[in-house]
């Protein structure tokens, strides 16, 4: 195997070479060595190579200028004070910066508390909804059992059912949860109803049957099915059991699709604002906070008037800044995860 | 475990290896039943049981008390009603299905060509790969209502209204008037303002659909474009002969995704019709809206799979 400096280097000369071959050609007279159709073919692929980049360029910049357009103009209101909102020459830069107005959203937001917990429950949840979900995968994709069909047509129905559909009845059995025992348990002993209690997240991912875990679900089939099954064979040969043979063998080899589920489930539990708020009546999530930001912000900063958008504008703002930074950070370390993931996952297959 | 037993039994006296096989192979099928059973028990409790209430209340009128929900069943009424007295809900409906019918292909073909693009190499691919799939991450949270909100809030207060008014105040009126032509440029500027809010929609929502069809091209072997390469294909030929017919399964993905993801967004307005419905408690009403809705999802759904599953091509395994 050469390094990928060699192989740039290989390219390299192979490049010189080719040119070369073609400075020769053109010398001798190049109708001797190719047919009239090969010369336009030649002739048409070097029009487009030398096009064809600087359309792409325009392209790809325009498109990057619309999706970043936004997060822009975030920054560029977020530190903006409030009344340069209405002076018509600013259009991006502010005349003066200011921190006011990200102070002022926190102390709404109370954004550290509200961090604070929304981490533990979106990795708590996450992470429980990982393992799960891994585990179901695998049994849907290497075992036969009577009536896995159906079955995994209901996994198939998790997926397209939205989640508006179950949500009042859920509620009506979280409120009412039985056995009452283990109700009294997960709250501490100090009610019977787990409404406002992390458990309405947690049960449900700890039973695989979290935010989108219909997919999740489907995605670890994806990958096992892809892999090859020899693998489980020689261990099933050396005598280990399925359960122990997945621990050993499949996870190991599936660690790349276990990130991928795992950064998207952080990534939809962390934007999920529909399911935790019907089972949350505190908005204690940062997705809550930001939901519920405008009419925060105009009872606590505003007196309970009414007031503009654009008056408004740059405490939304920065509420948006600072709700979407964790995961932006996140987002910015392991992106290539993202994608390779997804490649790798057998999804492509 | 009564099954392995009688298997057992049953083959024991003829083939005393075979019989260890078979019990073997079942062995193995309740293993597999382990395997799911978390989940089954799990979808039972948080998934079957309350789609089969929810379809109860869409039969009932129900008022909700202190100790639980009080029903008292009125047949089809719901459903009539959502149809027959409820103007605004087939109106969103029918709203609905025209957008999406509109929306889907722009969108499918809109990843298409920008997953093309991105799989092709050249210098800051990784930046592009990385701004394009931001949406994945952004679009689905409460984020986007207020970069939408900003849209629509009129004047330069941000999102693709500022980006429109761009060109409507400044460059096309002025170039306009530079050449002599006056008057059109309000017609104009309002098409070139719906078409950046549309291309501000589409580019935010195709994450997902991106990120699926790169994936699929990833899996179309270097070797069969050099071959095309030799055999003097253009690339447009290599594209319908090859690209297309490699990442058609995902294509059907990808627009199922789509289909599902605008039916199912909280902020469509069918589904703020039904969840105000059952924010004023008024439940039995709002599951009868969503099923009916949700049923019109899975005629669309069924229909759009049989008709793409014949084209596709499925490699055979």
């Amino acid at each position: 195997m050469a390094t990928k400096k060699e192989e740039k280097q290989f390219e390299k000369e192979r490049k010189a070479a080719a040119k070369a071959r073609q400075r020769r050609m053109k010398e001798i007279g190049i109708e001797k060595f190719l047919t009239p159709e090969q010369i336009k073919y030649n002739r048409r692929q070097r029009a487009i190579s030398a096009v064809w980049p600087v359309f792409r360029f325009l392209i790809l910049f325009g498109l990057c200028f619309i999706i970043l357009y936004p997060l822009i103009f975030m920054l560029s209101t977020a530190f903006r004070p409030s009344e340069q909102m209405n002076d018509p020459s600013i259009i991006w830069i502010p005349k003066s910066f200011t921190m006011d107005n990200v102070k002022q959203t926190w102390g709404v937001m109370k954004f550290d508390k509200t961090l604070i917990n929304t981490i533990i429950l979106n990795l708590v949840a996450s992470i429980l909804q990982v393992v799960t979900c891994s585990i179901t995968g695998y049994g849907f994709a290497r075992f036969k059992f009577k009536g896995k069909n159906i079955l995994f047509g209901i996994v198939i129905m998790m997926i397209v059912v939205p989640p508006q559909i179950t949500t009042i009845p859920l509620y009506m059995q979280f409120a009412h949860f039985k056995p009452e025992f283990l109700a009294k348990l997960f709250t501490l002993g100090k009610s019977a109803s787990l409404i406002n209690s992390p458990w309405t997240m947690y049960l449900p991912a700890l039973f695989a049957n979290g935010i989108r875990a219909g997919l999740f679900i489907f995605i670890f089939r994806q990958f096992f099915r892809g892999l090859p099954k020899e693998l489980e064979d020689a261990a099933y040969l050396d005598g280990c059991s399925p359960l122990y043979t997945y621990v050993k063998i499949m996870i190991p080899n599936a660690r790349q699709s276990f990130l991928t589920v795992f950064l998207f489930s952080i990534v939809w539990y962390w934007n999920d604002y529909y399911v935790s708020s019907s089972f949350f009546t505190n908005n204690d999530t940062v997705a809550l906070m930001l939901k519920n930001l405008n009419t925060n912000l105009i009872q606590q900063l505003f007196d309970g008037q009414s007031v503009s958008v654009r008056q408004i504008i740059v405490w939304l703002e920065a509420g948006c800044l600072l709700s979407i930074t964790p995961i932006l950070v996140m987002y910015v370390f392991l992106q290539r995860y993202f994608v390779e993931g997804i490649e790798k996952s057998g999804l492509a297959n | 475990m009564s099954d392995t037993e009688k298997t057992t039994t049953a083959a024991a006296p003829a083939k005393a290896e075979k019989k260890h096989r078979l019990s073997y192979e079942k062995r193995k099928g309740l293993y597999g039943y382990g395997f799911i059973a978390l989940w089954a028990l799990g979808t039972l409790y948080f998934f079957i049981y309350p789609l089969i209430v929810s379809i109860i209340y869409s039969f009932n009128e129900t008022h909700v008390q202190p100790g639980g929900m009080e029903m008292k069943y009125i047949g089809w009424k719901n459903y009539v009603n959502a149809f027959r007295k409820d103007q605004d809900y087939s109106l969103a409906l029918v709203d609905m299905l025209k957008n999406t019918a509109l929306r889907t292909p722009l969108i499918i073909i809109f990843s298409i060509f920008i997953a093309l693009v991105l799989n092709q190499k050249f210098k800051g691919r990784t930046f592009a790969r990385a701004v394009f799939f931001l949406p994945v991450i952004i679009a689905t949270g409460p984020v986007m209502d207020i970069i939408n909100g900003n849209m629509s809030t009129g004047g330069y207060s941000g999102g693709s209204e500022q980006f429109s008014t761009m060109f409507e105040a400044n460059l096309v009126d002025q170039l306009l008037n530079f050449l002599g032509i006056y008057n059109i440029s309000d017609k104009l500027s309002s098409i070139i303002n719906s078409l950046t809010t549309d291309i501000f929609n589409l580019v935010w929502n195709s994450g997902i659909q991106i990120l699926l069809i790169l994936a699929a091209l990833q899996g179309i072997s270097p070797a069969s474009k050099e071959a095309a390469q030799m055999e003097g294909a253009t690339s447009w030929e290599f594209f319908w002969k090859i690209t297309l017919p490699t990442i058609s399964p995902m294509i059907l993905a990808s627009v199922v995704y789509t289909v599902v993801d605008s039916f199912v967004d909280p902020g469509n307005k069918v589904m703020t019709i039904v969840l105000n419905k059952s924010t004023n408690w008024d439940h039995g009403y709002s599951a009868a809206m969503a099923w009916a809705y949700f049923a019109i999802i899975g005629v669309c759904l069924a229909i759009i799979v049989a008709i793409l599953n014949k084209v596709i091509y499925y490699e055979v395994e």
